[in-house]
């Protein structure tokens, strides 16, 4: 008893003395040049390292018929500037032990380099060539898209790798957010480098990019080295961006069993829709999905783990966009136990519904957030990460700024609210990756069932 | 590095604290209690949060046959209730006070760590001062952990290729040595060991004497040492475990083995060599060859096989921290349409290049120029610091070596690369571990 005694005053103390340590985004920087480009600096000295990101508002959602488009830009702006051949940038970089990359995600596209605070200005200026004048060689382009392919096949190796390509499909249908970021076998067999090309012309322009330096580093100085290195940039002409359609609420549950034949367990997500990245009341979704899935003691790994022995892990999760996103429930179980994970799984989600979330609970489930959130932005590889997602998905600091706030306001009526306003209820989208002749009579009993083989192009039956 | 909590700039200030300072040896304070554990503090104030790591001396070469993946099954045990904390109450107090938790199992160690806020230093102390002295292990938590370890190692195979194929390639390198078995053990060891067994290996090596604890954060190491001294110095020492006898007998020619997976695209290859221990004067001039070959898209092997020929789609090499005598390996997948044993050859072409030529200059520069850079990026977070830290002290013998570490790098020469390449990367004494898609019995064998 005198554990429990201790241990509730440490949370109390939690709750009644949150302005002592309440999280602050560092100072930053953010100013917008001529030439409409924005710049975000953050000055962080304890390690000379410096991070700087290039990030450009386009993604997946912008694909349309060729997925693909978006990341395979990405990544052959990556392949030499006009100076440079993709051998000689790559041992520049290597050099300095300066370590790069560059890819697209559904809504914006990157390229990320940290280095050492004393090379500075080369690597400043070599991101800048890539950015402003990439080489887009046919030779490295081919031999990168053979690459590509062939990766779309190894992906499917591994149903933890792919299985959130056919649930996002599933939830958000063919284009926005059901884009495949890596595109399949079809469309980027299509995509030739005149389209890469033209892809980088239309959306590559300064009032859809920003550039973001968090380390060490002299403001001032900095400042000058961005005008002089991006104050040229112009724009092309203005951007027509399509549309993301919003997600509606699903009419019937619907099943996508993907057999994979040598399958040994059965890996699943059920789910629907979610939140957007700039909703209100995000911060207190996320601290009930903390109590839902998000921690070791969360009620869906207490059941299936813990208590079952039916997995090695489960757990919830919220994807957010700009626009829209998806709640999910994710596990993995041997193939034999698949139909009673997949029914304890739903069983613990309803709890939420039915029973709610007691104060006891509640209350561990706030101390928790608030102890893990600092160092989710310890480094400078984590604050840019942090800038560069504020640019492309639009929101900004006060989700940081009023965290703890948000998090101490959250109340058992609340969570309440939130529950049945955000976390979906009827009509749950599953998909299921495993031996599908050793459950397919059985999961019909979830919602109308569609099949396709793993090996199968893309990531839908259509 | 420093997110910057409005309260505490103005107190930092006031005390003068080095604010950008990077963290030099002399920042790191250590001591050990009576019964013979060693506690690592470091403090660092730049977030209000702070970790504890505990580094068991324990890990699947510490096994036998009957009992393999023992030690890893015991990381997860360590979580299943205690005296004071019954099942389930160490995660949920923890994560109650805003900490949270996790633990790795290697070959050599089981490493525990807990990331919390500073507040909460003296629960965690009481939390692992329970199980440590007073772990309770039940036949019920016992069997319900087993399907939990048993999914873990099913996962694993089913979606890492590596996972697949690194356990035949370990048994066939190691034919005396425990590094034989993989660390999550073999199937039918982790169906039928016993309470008994539990029970013996948690008095053997969780004894205080058998671990390296490290705390780095927004602590103080005069409370540090006092509560190590209220919570951990009066668990009793215990003796010894006994030493791993065996050592592996020398290798007098390459063995292969081969694995059929049916849902692999193309072959993925794993060529281990035998190599010495940590601790030796070669370990360096190792770490460095085995940058050279695959650190970045200019390294010899991706550059070569990935980008030039286009033997590869991907390429690693891989050289684990490790007490006794171990491997170093080379693992690549083919690109399309191309076969292991193209692939095998193109590897052992870019190996013999070195062993007959050395390396150049700037290749040897540039890894020198990337550990220094890798140093601070491994030092700009408190949980970096102290799993190095502990890391170090585990394997170097002490955590200060990780200071001289960039020094020995500096020394390290082009003779000293191609002399390692010559003497290990050879054919006879390597093993070759192929994973692909085809059955590997036909109707023309003989």
């Amino acid at each position: 008893m005198t554990i429990y005694k201790q241990f509730l005053i440490l949370v109390l103390s939690a709750i009644c003395l949150p302005s002592l340590a309440a999280y602050k985004l560092p100072d930053y920087e953010k100013v917008t040049l001529d030439n409409g480009l924005t710049v975000y600096l953050m000055v962080q000295s304890e390690v000379p390292l410096i991070d700087m990101s290039l990030v450009v508002k386009t993604g997946a959602v912008n694909d349309n018929k060729l997925a693909g488009l978006a990341r395979l830009t990405a990544e052959n702006i990556a392949f030499g500037t006009q100076k440079l051949t993709k051998s000689q940038l790559d041992e520049k970089l290597d050099f300095i032990g300066a370590s790069f990359y560059s890819n697209a995600n559904l809504e914006f596209s990157k390229l990320a380099a940290s280095f050492s605070s004393k090379d500075q200005l080369p690597v400043m200026k070599l991101m800048r060539d890539m950015l402003l004048t990439p080489r887009f060689e046919q030779a490295e382009f081919d031999k990168y898209k053979k690459r590509h392919l062939l990766n779309l096949e190894q992906n499917k190796e591994s149903p933890k790798s792919v299985i959130y390509s056919y649930f996002n499909r599933l939830v958000f249908g063919e284009s926005g957010y059901g884009s495949a970021i890596l595109g399949n076998a079809n469309t980027v067999k299509s995509i030739t480098l005149d389209k890469v090309k033209s892809h980088y012309k239309k959306w590559y322009q300064p009032s859809n990019s920003a550039v973001i330096i968090v380390g060490d580093f002299e403001i001032q100085q900095m400042k000058a080295q961005i005008n002089a290195m991006f104050g040229q940039w112009e724009d092309q002409k203005v951007l027509i961006k399509t549309p993301v359609r919003a997600v509606d609420k699903f009419t019937q549950a619907e099943v996508l069993l993907v057999n994979k034949e040598d399958a040994i367990e059965t890996t699943f997500v059920i789910g629907g829709k979610g939140i957007a990245r700039d909703n209100p009341d995000r911060v207190g979704i996320n601290v009930i999905n903390t109590i839902l899935g998000a921690r070791f003691t969360s009620w869906l790994n207490d059941a299936l783990r813990v208590n079952a022995g039916l997995t090695y892990g489960a757990r919830s999760r919220f994807y957010s966009y700009s626009k829209g996103g998806s709640f999910s429930i994710y596990t993995f179980t041997k193939t034999a136990t698949t139909i009673e994970a997949v029914d304890l799984a739903l069983s613990t989600y309803q709890k939420l519904f039915e029973k709610g979330i007691d104060e006891k609970t509640l209350a561990s489930a706030k101390a928790y957030v608030k102890g893990q959130f600092p160092p989710k932005f310890e480094t400078s590889t984590q604050l840019s990460a942090l800038l560069g997602n504020m640019f492309g998905y639009g929101f900004n600091e006060s989700y940081i700024d009023t965290f703890e706030q948000q998090v101490n306001s959250l109340d058992i009526e609340k969570t309440k609210q939130l529950i049945n306003q955000y976390f979906p209820k009827e009509n749950l989208q599953f998909v299921l990756i495993g031996k599908a002749d050793a459950i397919r009579d059985k999961v019909a009993k979830y919602g109308t069932v569609e099949e396709l083989n793993i090996k199968s192009i893309g990531y839908s039956a259509h | 590095m420093k997110p910057l909590f409005t309260q505490l700039i103005l107190l930092l200030s006031l005390c003068s604290f080095p604010l950008t300072a990077a963290t030099k040896v002399e920042d790191i304070q250590s001591f050990t209690l009576k019964n013979g554990m060693k506690v690592i503090v470091l403090e660092d104030h730049s977030i209000p949060n702070a970790n504890m790591y505990l580094f068991w001396k324990v890990g699947s070469r510490n096994e036998v046959p009957g009992i393999t993946g023992l030690s890893h099954f015991f990381e997860h045990m360590m979580f299943n209730g205690a005296k004071k904390f019954g099942p389930k109450m160490f995660d949920r107090t923890m994560e109650a006070a805003g900490g949270s938790n996790n633990a790795y199992t290697t070959e050599n160690s089981t490493v525990y760590s807990n990331w919390f806020p500073a507040s909460a230093l003296e629960t965690i102390f009481i939390l692992e001062a329970d199980r440590i002295e007073h772990l309770s292990i039940s036949e019920s938590m016992l069997n319900s952990e087993r399907n939990v370890v048993s999914s873990e190692r099913t996962t694993g195979l089913e979606n890492s290729n590596f996972r697949a194929i690194a356990e035949e390639v370990k048994a066939t390198a190691f034919r005396a040595h425990p590094y034989s078995w993989s660390v999550i053990g073999h199937a039918s060891d982790i169906e039928n060991w016993n309470l008994e067994d539990l029970k013996q290996y948690h008095k053997t090596y969780y004894a205080p004497n058998n671990a390296i604890v490290v705390i780095a954060g927004d602590v103080k190491v005069e409370q540090v040492k006092k509560l190590a001294q209220k919570y951990f110095a009066s668990i009793p020492a215990q003796p010894a475990p006994k030493a791993v006898r065996t050592i592996e007998p020398k290798q007098k020619g390459e063995r292969r083995v081969y694995v059929e997976k049916k849902s692999v695209t193309t072959p993925n290859i794993m060529m281990a060599y035998h190599i010495p221990e940590t601790k030796h004067q070669d370990y360096y001039a190792l770490d460095i060859l085995a940058n050279i070959l695959s650190s970045g898209d200019s390294s010899r092997l991706k550059n070569t096989l990935i980008n030039t020929q286009q033997t590869a789609s991907r390429v690693f090499t891989y050289m684990p921290d490790s007490i006794d005598p171990n491997l170093f390996y080379i693992y690549a997948v083919a690109a399309k349409d191309v076969s292991a044993l193209k692939l095998e050859k193109a590897i052992i072409y870019e190996l013999n290049q070195i062993i007959k030529h050395g390396v150049s200059k700037d290749e040897l520069q540039k890894v020198k120029n990337r550990k220094t850079v890798d140093f601070h990026r491994t030092m700009s977070t408190i949980d970096g610091k102290a799993d190095t830290l502990g890391s170090y002290e585990l394997y170097f013998g002490n955590y200060q070596t990780l200071f001289s570490a960039s020094q020995k790098y500096q020394q390290v020469t082009i003779e000293d690369i191609q002399n390692v390449a010559k003497t290990y990367l050879i054919k006879s004494n390597r093993t070759v571990g192929v994973l692909a898609s085809q059955k590997d019995s036909s109707n023309d064998d003989l």
